[in-house]
Order: C-alpha cells, then structure tokens, then sequence
C-alpha cells in the first residue's frame, strides 16, 4: 500500500468520526449489540419505511424470484415480535434457520450467513433489540408460489445448502485484520447474500462466491465485488472501496442506488474505519471470478 | 496521478460540458424523442458523476487539485440548475434506450423533485468548499452530495440486468 494507506484512514475518520453511533469495543452488551445491529443490516428487511410502519414490526415487501416475503416482527412485543424468546431460541434462529417452534425459516433471512456470528455477538445483538420500542404489528404472511410455498420443503432446502453451523475459527496464518473483515463479510453484514448469485433452489453457488447477482433483490442487477480487474473491483484502490463503503461513491463518480444505497445508508456507513478497512482487506484477497 | 492525464480530463469533462449544452438545444428542437431525452439524462448523470469523481480523487489525494474541486463543483451547479422537468420527462422510464429510471419516479413526482431540489444546497456547499481549499470541508460537503444522490437512485434507479 502506498503511503495514501493512512492518510486515507485518518482522513475516514474525520468524515464520519461525529456519526458514528455505537462502539464495537464496548464492554456494554448493547452497546455492542448495537454496533452489531448497524453491521448486519437489521432494520432494513425488518421496517415497512415506504409502508410508514415503526422501526422493526417488519411486513417490508422484498420481492425476489420465489416470491414475495413479507420479513417479522422483531420488536420485543410479546405476542407479534420476540418478546417472550429466549436467548437460546435467538441464538438458534440466526444460527439454525429455526423458529421458536423449532419450524424451518425462510432463508430470506440470511441465517446461512448469521450462522458464523458468535455467541456473544448474537446475545448482544439480542440485548440490544430487547432494548427498541415493542409495537403490536401482526405479521403478514409471505406471497410464495409452490414448490417454495410448502415450508416442509424447508427442511430439504437447509439439509443441501445450511451445510456449514456456526462460527469459523480464525485463519491464524492470516493478519487480524483480514479475519475480521472476512468475519464482516460472510457473517454480520452478509454480503453474499445479494452478490453471490443463486441457484434454482435458491441456495447461494458458493463456487461464485461474490461473483455478482444479475438477479438480486427486487429485480437489481448486483455486482461482481471479486478482485477481478476487468469484471470485479481489482482495479479499485483500497481507499476507493472504503469510500464506496462509506458514503456509497463509486470511482468513476457514480453514486451507489437501489439495495445497495440502503445498506450504505444503514449500516457500512456507521462502521469504524477500521472495520471499513478489514472488508477491504478480505475483498482484496478473495479469489478473482469472471 | 500523472497531470497531464489530469488535464486531458479536465478538458474531457468541458468538451462533454459543451456537448451537453449542445445536445440540450438539439434535444429540445428535435421535439420529445424519448431515446434522445434518455442519452440527454444520461449525460447530466455523468457529468455530475465526473464532477464527483474528481472531488473524490482530490479527497483521496489521487493527483486532483483544488482548481478541479472547483470545476467540478461549477459542472455540478450548472447541472443541478436543471428543471427536473426536462430531466426526467414523462416517457422515459425503464424500456427507453437504456433508462434506468423506474416508473415510480414519476408516481411519485414531489418526492421526486424534493430529491432534485436537495441536490441544489448540496452543490452550494460544495461550491463553498472548493473554494475554501479545506481538504476536510471538501470531503464533508462531498459526502453530502452523495447522499443527496443517493436519494434518488435508491429509490427510483434500477441497475439494468
């Protein structure tokens, strides 16, 4: 890295330092929670914003081509969020795609990624929601069409594609930093999802690991965000990365829309700029894809 | 970033700048060809884009000065002047050309023009910035005008599949 590398940083941190709502290095367990709630992009699926409904009593249309799923309640209303859950019962819906009754979920919510949280980072995440206003908002059921409208199906779908349950030990051979981005990445802020295409069932096609989603949520196109120079980011500089991470600008000038302006609004603009850093780390080591 | 290369951009960008304009009177005498209206929209978009780019590079201390911040931010006052009418004219969403713009913008067309309108005090500050020099002041005021696109590429662009 030229010697841009940190005067870049510095430079992040004064854009953003005063914004900056919640501390990942807090020994308060909400506060982390917190931190972790922005990284993960919680509010954005769980609130009807164009709906007009509250923060997290969910029914936030996210139309894909299985159908249209409507995400839940999770405030900590009793009866319609997740009020009387446990934190074992939470730990076990991120981690195992599970309800509180032990039924398969939708992976519409991205438990194939929350499966590599930690503990603690669930429990905080969990301390933290406990905390926001409970509003009574009934959930609505998901428009699917058949085959995907048959929840048993569900168990199939986990037992070929939730292949791998829960968090992966660090690579020692590798710097901090990049497990931690590697950690942001595939975990928390599950940017696989969108830019990882699918396959017929719905699974992520892992050997197109962020390859790019010419399907990706509401009919958007989703990039390549693999090193590779002509079809990836390859030719982004780390600072152009952080800064798309950052304030959603891409380096040719254009500025980041649909999914992806929402994501930077809620969540990888309220990162450190370490963190912001650590996913530029992963990204840049990642195997190049066409 | 060599300043030759820098210049060659800079002139790029004027050149593009006059062809606009140029393109803008033939757009309007030519009558309401939507593709024409559509390749016209894109080329607001790019030269606020250009501008933007080139705020970027001078926050990323990629070779651009503080005279480019300045032209960028006029290129980008002079395109946020625009009326959002002949911006985004009825019959040029998504299905026109390569339009990116989705029908939503116009069912919902005050918040559509709230958006534009929000550019206008963005690029002020901007214009401010550049002309105080301060690299800080430049990169807040340029986080400010990528949020205030942002609005409305978040909800009303779809990247085309």
């Amino acid at each position: 890295m030229s010697m841009r590398g940190p005067a870049l940083l510095v430079l992040l941190l004064t854009i953003s330092g005063g914004a900056l709502a919640a501390d990942p290095s807090s020994p308060n367990a909400v506060e982390r929670g917190e931190y972790l709630f922005n990284a993960a992009g919680c509010l954005g699926c769980h609130t009807d914003e164009k709906g007009g409904g509250k923060p997290l009593a969910g029914g936030r249309p996210l139309a894909t081509p299985f159908g249209t799923f409507y995400p839940p309640n999770i405030t900590p209303d009793p009866d319609h969020g997740i009020g009387r859950w446990s934190d074992a019962d939470f730990i076990r819906a991120l981690r195992e795609g599970k309800g509180r009754e032990g039924e398969p979920l939708y992976p519409a919510f991205p438990y194939t990624s929350y499966t590599r949280m930690t503990d603690r980072d669930l429990s905080d995440l969990k301390a933290y929601l406990f905390t926001r206003e409970a509003v009574p908002t009934p959930n609505r059921p998901h428009e699917l069409s058949p085959p995907f409208s048959w929840r048993f199906t569900l168990a199939g779908w986990q037992w070929l594609y939730l292949t791998e349950v829960g968090p992966r030990p660090d690579d020692p051979s590798k710097p901090p930093d990049w497990n931690r981005g590697r950690y942001l990445v595939e975990a928390v802020a599950h940017c696989g999802e969108c830019h990882t295409p699918r396959t017929t069932l719905g699974g992520l096609d892992r050997d197109r690991y962020l390859a790019g989603n010419p399907k990706g949520p509401d009919g958007d196109k989703v990039p390549n965000i693999t090193p590779h120079p002509k079809v990836g980011i390859g030719s982004w500089s780390p600072g152009d990365i952080a800064l798309l991470l950052e304030i959603g600008l891409l380096p040719d000038g254009d500025v980041a829309g649909g999914a992806m302006a929402e994501v930077v609004r809620n969540s990888t603009s309220k990162l450190t700029a370490e963190d912001r850093a650590a996913i530029v780390a992963y990204l840049k080591s990642i195997p190049p894809l066409e | 970033m060599d300043p030759r290369v820098i210049n060659a951009l800079a002139a790029a960008s004027v050149a593009g700048v006059l062809f606009l304009g140029f393109g803008g009177v033939v757009g309007t005498a030519i009558g309401a060809d939507p593709v024409a209206l559509v390749k016209q929209r894109e080329q607001t978009m790019k030269t606020m884009g250009g501008g933007l780019g080139a705020v970027a590079k001078f926050v990323k201390g990629e070779g651009a000065t503080v005279a480019d911040v300045r032209s960028a931010a006029a290129a980008i006052t002079e395109m946020v002047a625009k009326d959002p009418h002949t911006v985004f004219p009825q019959g040029t969403a998504i299905g026109v050309s390569d339009s990116e713009a989705k029908p939503e913008l116009w069912q919902n067309w005050p918040k559509a023009v709230e958006y534009w309108n929000g550019l206008k005090p963005a690029a002020a500050r901007l214009t401010e910035a550049a002309n105080g020099g301060d690299r800080t002041q430049i990169a807040q005021a340029m986080q400010v005008m990528s949020k205030a696109c942002s609005n409305c590429h978040e909800d009303f662009r779809q990247k085309k599949p």
